[in-house]
């Protein structure tokens, strides 16, 4: 048991230092190292996906069951703590308002009614109204991460499940975690966001169901010098 | 949008058409060749340095490694369409110079030019052009052979300079001088072979019995002349009416790059001045960055929101580039189509003509000389 709670000890006095590490570095690190795959893509998410309203993760709801789980940890940990009956027990004020950005964060960024993803041979994109498109490029089956001075992404599989993640300065990290249903109607999206700042990441889990959407009257294509041009005919290309 | 013009085709069918029934006719007494020695009458009608050039489409330059494509910000389908476009503009240029003879476009190297200029697109994006050039006489002597940088102006959108020149015409002018200079540097004598070479290097591809001995071919890559044909050879005849024919074909090819430049140069201009307008963004967020960093203190919600926006606008605004490739594309697209479609129909002809020209020639010269050919 002694032995155990040493061994515990350890593997969370190495995790707070890849915190500290990743948060005292100010750019955004990308590491290729992802596992790579051979073949096809193991999924193909490709498709129109609208929310389902009636499944998914309520943020209070979420946020409720964290800080009683905190609260039980602490009071193992510590039954005599003051702090057990305040409203964040078992953490400092810091530490729970930084999880409370997180979650605000996290709810802003899953806000999404609709997800468009397409897919071919190297990459798999997924489009969001009001955000920006998620790409997730890979090459002979190994990832290929976009880096810019305001962050980086990069992609993996873990098994039949696409994870992108978002590396962002200050040790802002958040992953988008797809996972498809056997029938392939169904999407699951599990977005976890976490921070330096706070030992204790947020994660919200949202339901997509697939959809056709609407057919237009109109074919339209982008132009560059006309922008948008519709036509009720065939518009070539 | 441009659609396939099929009177225009027409009208250049039944000219190629024309030209080729009298291709391998006997010469006419008006026909007959000057007294001279039939290669150098070539150069009978223009200057012994208003050579001919042909510049072949230039290489787009497109990485082979597709994951290198989107950190490069190369693009590649509009590569290639610039690998089509910017070859019209240098020719414009040369001809311009009026230094030359006939200036062409050409789809496919022709080894015999002579003098052939080709290109790789090192660098373009809107602001800044690179192109490597190499140009290479008949005699297989080096003219040029070295990367050429241009950087637009911020005011060239307001010059007046012709569509898809505007901002390089510095790195164009470059390029012609260069040219001339390596002219210059060269005596009537050696242009005068260049012509002879390129004449019998084209003959030698027709009919390689009646020609091979008139050219030594060297390990370098270089052309010598061992002696020239016979005055009023007439296998030579004959070969230059085939020639006169290709010529035909060639100047439709290149009115097709004519015509691509004329469509598209303006929608060209607008692709350049869209990327050079994001790279100005790019620049002025990276300015504002710097000077205006979030003071919300670390790990706070407005923290954690600055930090995500200021990756969210830049991926949109990448994006928002690659939305202007796709209109650009869509919006070209067509004419390209047509455009290739024609030369390739055009090339497709002259390359079935070879394959007979080939056999009359060598029955002709069998006939003449009692030589297997």
């Amino acid at each position: 048991m002694l032995m155990h709670s040493r061994q515990l000890l350890r593997v969370r006095s190495t995790l707070v230092l890849c915190l500290l590490v990743t948060a005292c570095s100010q750019q955004p690190a990308l590491k290729n190292n992802t596992p790579g795959f051979e073949g096809a893509m193991p999924v193909d998410f490709s498709g129109s996906w609208e929310r389902d309203y009636s499944r998914g993760d309520d943020v209070n709801g979420v946020l409720g069951g964290l800080f009683y789980r905190l609260n039980r940890q602490a009071a193992q940990r510590n039954p005599g703590d003051p702090r057990l009956g305040s409203a964040t027990p078992g953490i400092s004020e810091r530490e729970a308002s930084s999880i409370l950005a997180l979650a605000r964060l996290a709810e802003l960024i899953t806000r999404l009614d609709v997800l468009t993803i397409a897919q071919n041979e190297y990459e798999i994109s997924i489009e969001r109204k009001d955000d920006f498109t998620m790409l997730c490029e890979f090459y002979g089956g190994v990832a290929k991460g976009t880096t810019s001075d305001y962050g980086s992404e990069v992609c993996s599989w873990d098994g039949d499940q696409l994870v992108s993640h978002l590396i962002l300065p200050d040790g802002l990290n958040i992953s988008h975690r797809f996972a498809i249903s056997a029938d392939r109607n169904h999407l699951r999206v599990a977005t976890t966001v976490s921070s330096s700042a706070t030992r204790v990441p947020f994660t919200l889990t949202r339901f997509y169901m697939k959809f056709d959407p609407p057919t237009s009257e109109f074919n339209c294509i982008e132009t560059l010098s006309m922008k948008r041009v519709c036509s009720t005919g065939e518009i070539v290309p | 949008m441009t659609r396939f013009r099929p009177p225009r085709r027409r009208l250049a069918a039944v000219l190629v058409a024309i030209a080729l029934l009298s291709v391998l006719a006997p010469p006419t007494a008006a026909q007959q060749l000057p007294s001279e020695a039939a290669v150098t009458s070539v150069t009978d009608e223009r200057k012994v340095t208003e050579l001919n050039i042909s510049i072949v489409e230039f290489d787009p330059g497109v990485p082979k490694d597709r994951s290198l494509h989107r950190d490069l910000q190369v693009f590649p389908r509009i590569r290639e369409i610039e690998a089509l476009f910017l070859p019209f503009v240098l020719r414009e240029t040369l001809v311009a110079t009026d230094e030359w003879g006939a200036v062409r476009v050409v789809p496919e190297p022709d080894f015999g030019a002579e003098l052939l200029v080709s290109g790789t697109i090192v660098r373009s994006d809107g602001a800044t052009l690179e192109l490597q050039l190499l140009a290479v006489d008949a005699s297989g002597r080096e003219w040029i052979n070295r990367t050429y940088a241009g950087v637009a102006p911020v005011s060239y959108e307001q010059s007046d300079a012709a569509p898809g020149l505007s901002g390089y015409e510095q790195l164009y002018d470059a390029i012609a001088e260069d040219l001339l200079l390596a002219r210059n540097g060269l005596e009537n004598k050696a242009l005068r072979d260049i012509v002879e070479i390129s004449v019998l290097r084209h003959a030698n591809q027709l009919a390689p019995s009646a020609f091979g001995k008139y050219l030594d071919s060297r390990p370098d890559g270089t052309f010598r002349l061992n002696r020239l044909p016979a005055e009023n050879d007439p296998m030579l005849a004959r070969i230059e009416r085939i020639r006169g024919v290709e010529y035909v074909i060639t100047d439709a090819v290149d009115a097709q790059f004519q015509e691509l430049h004329a469509e598209i140069a303006s929608t060209y201009d607008l692709w350049r001045k869209y990327r050079r307008q994001f790279a100005d963004y790019q620049r002025e967020e990276a300015r504002r960055q710097q000077n205006a960093r979030s003071d919300a203190p670390r790990g706070t919600y407005e923290a954690l929101l600055s930090r995500y926006n200021n990756y969210k606008w830049d991926r949109l605004a990448a994006q928002e580039q690659e939305k202007w490739a796709v209109g650009f594309d869509n919006e070209v697209g067509p004419t390209i189509l047509a455009m290739e479609t024609r030369v390739a129909e055009l090339e497709g002809w002259v390359q079935n003509q070879y394959a007979d020209w080939r056999r009359l020639l060598a029955e002709i010269f069998l006939l003449e000389t009692g030589l297997e050919e």
